[in-house]
């Protein structure tokens, strides 16, 4: 149980602290930054169930004040802003992406982990920061999506940094992930 | 036998200031040393972390220079890292890969090796220290110990003039420290040690001991350290860092 | 702990922390429903008008926490620009800043505990259905002590990668960063369970 609450802890710090990696700027000149990438190992590593309740705590802490997102945000204001409908779909990324680890238990990690980071770090979450986006600057759903569509790449990377740090956790700490304990 | 000094290796300081938000760590610190074993001592605080990090072109300062042997360590990276090499603490916080092969190669990739010429340096390095079935070994098997003289090893096959070791034997037992210190002592290169530890500083050339981001005393090991054992043994309890 | 409430003290500091949730959460669906210009400048006055009264320094803050909306309010805005549709597209943008800047002014207001005990308070009822709500407690506090330890142990490596390369530092450090952290949670998790831990409640 302890071991379970400090890991939930440890990785909604996780998604803080790779908060404030420096932004890349992809050739296409798109920022991309690292906490995406946090979210998919939360899912990944933890799992469906522990995997969303540490994004959660995560984005309580940002809801109670805590400058945690990318760029120092927080704040209540950040959840009526157009990223509402992402933070929304953070926890419920990383819980699909848990899950599909944890239902391809018989498939090597590092597949089934790039897999579910992929999934539920793309289709999945932009659903909800599309539909988020399309509310709050009033646009269509065709026009939200275009203007997110450059981030895709950035993602792909990011989930495969994601699956492959999954692998070297299972081989390096097996204790640590919860998603194939 | 007298190590062979050629000044090409001095590492200078002029007016060099250092401040962390509004607190001054360095204040206009200009120091030249030429000597093969210079140790630096002072309390918590005093700067001294500060100033190992400094020589190694890690921190910039906010006033003045830091050269050594003729490199400007901040801002060219390149000739720095060839010319100074750091020993950290902790190696915990030192080792970025997984296996020996791979951390003693990092370096070498870095100074603009190939992968085959910079995994055929690894082994040689491995090899100087009787270690070559280390290749393969995961770091995270090994003892401390041995975590230690894998961060010495990788620093050492970058082949710099002058190497900063900032407490490098924290935590270690009494006959392990002997034989890291063994290894340390035969090296041509210069050696700069940050340390609480006054024996370890004994037969070295010159010591200077920081208080407060200034040099508080200046000279021969035998001298300095007998000033600040005096001036420690002085300090009162409630000056303790507690 | 590094929060966003500000040090300077406004007459709303003092008000409950619930409170001031509550009215957020009415003025925000208020401002969503309403669909005139004029209701949006006015809008937008007030909530101008509620960040001057502790001060031009209070505000100038307020303003630099509306920073990440600029970006969406220019877009709007020369998105409805071209479509011609000027006046839609000012009525959106005054909505957004409003809106964030409501929530924000309640978050610049109200202190991290109290937050924390409001949503303890939230979750209270869950206890009845058998839900622990002590470890969530407990959580938030853990989050906000391995912050800054994986930050410092972030930046060691960091630097001992600076140490020995003239580049920035690559991706391969987040593996030895991960490593790090899960073993300090370890740590943590041994520490509690040598005070008793969650099962002896």
């Amino acid at each position: 149980m302890e071991r379970q609450i400090t890991l939930i802890a440890l990785f909604a710090a996780l998604i803080a602290v790779l908060g404030l990696v420096p932004q890349f700027t992809l050739a296409s000149g798109v920022p991309i930054t690292a906490q995406g990438m946090g979210i998919m190992l939360c899912g990944t590593v933890l799992g469906a169930k522990r995997g969303a309740l540490a994004v959660l705590l995560f984005l309580a802490l940002v809801a109670l004040g805590l400058p945690l997102l990318a760029g120092g945000r927080g704040g209540l204001g950040v959840f009526v802003g157009p990223t509402t409908g992402f933070l929304i779909g953070f926890p419920i990324a990383a819980f699909v992406a848990g899950w599909i680890v944890e239902r391809m238990r018989n498939t090597p990690i590092l597949t089934a982990a790039f897999i579910g980071a992929v999934i539920g770090g793309i289709p999945v979450l932009y659903v909800f920061g599309v539909i988020g986006m399309s509310i709050t600057l009033d646009k269509t759903l065709v026009e939200a999506a275009l203007l997110v569509t450059p981030f895709i790449p950035g993602d792909l990377i990011k989930a495969g940094l994601a699956a492959a740090l999954t692998a070297s956790l299972l081989k390096a700490r097996p204790a640590s992930v919860l998603s194939r304990g | 036998m007298a190590p062979v000094q050629t000044a090409n290796d001095r590492v200078c300081l002029k007016g060099v200031s250092v401040r962390f938000g509004a607190r001054e760590v360095l204040r206009d610190l200009t120091l030249a040393l030429d000597s093969r074993r210079v140790g630096i001592v002072g309390r918590n605080g005093s700067g001294k972390t500060t100033l190992a990090r400094l020589i190694a072109g890690l921190i910039a300062p906010d006033a003045g220079r830091v050269m050594v042997a003729g490199v400007d360590v901040c801002t060219d990276r390149k000739a720095a890292i060839r010319t100074v090499g750091i020993l950290f603490q902790n190696p915990d916080h030192q080792i970025i890969f997984p296996t020996v092969e791979e951390e003693l190669a990092f370096g070498l990739r870095q100074l603009g090796q190939p992968k085959a010429e910079a995994r055929e340096g690894a082994h040689a390095m491995l090899a100087r220290f009787g270690r070559e079935d280390w290749a393969e070994r995961a770091v995270d098997g090994l003892s401390q110990g041995q975590r230690h003289l894998v961060c010495l090893m990788a620093v050492l096959a970058m082949e710099p003039r002058v190497i900063v070791l900032d407490e490098p034997f924290a935590g270690l037992d009494i006959p392990t420290i002997r034989a890291l210190r063994r290894y340390l002592e035969a090296l041509p290169v210069t050696l700069i040690q940050v340390s609480h530890d006054i024996s370890a500083l004994q037969s070295y050339e010159r010591v200077i001991w920081l208080e407060g981001g200034q040099v508080a005393a200046d000279g021969p090991a035998g001298e300095t350290l007998a000033r600040y054992l005096a001036a420690m043994q002085e300090v009162d309890d409630a000056d303790a860092d507690l | 702990m590094l929060t966003l409430t500000s040090e300077i003290r406004t007459p709303y500091h003092p008000i409950r922390a619930g409170a001031k949730l509550a009215l957020l959460c009415a003025a925000t669906v208020g401002l969503f429903m309403l669909d005139s210009l004029g209701a949006m400048l006015a809008a937008n006055a007030a909530v101008a008008g509620l960040y001057l009264v502790p001060g031009r320094q209070f505000a100038k803050d307020g303003l630099r926490l509306l920073k990440p909306v600029w970006f969406f309010v220019a877009l709007v805005l020369a998105w409805h620009l071209l479509t011609q549709d000027g006046r839609a597209g000012l009525i959106i943008a005054l909505r957004l800043t409003a809106a964030v800047a409501l929530a924000n002014l309640v978050t610049m207001s109200t202190r991290f505990d109290d937050m924390v005990e409001v949503v303890l308070w939230l979750l209270s009822p869950l206890r009845r259905l058998g839900v622990r709500t002590a470890p969530i407690g407990f959580a938030i506090v853990l989050v906000v002590r391995f912050i800054p330890v994986l930050l410092a142990k972030a930046r060691n490596l960091i630097e001992a990668w600076r140490a020995r390369s003239p580049r920035r530092a690559g991706w391969q450090v987040a593996l030895p960063i991960a490593l790090v952290a899960v073993d300090d949670a370890e740590h943590v998790a041994e520490a509690l369970r040598a005070r008793g831990g969650f099962d002896a409640e």
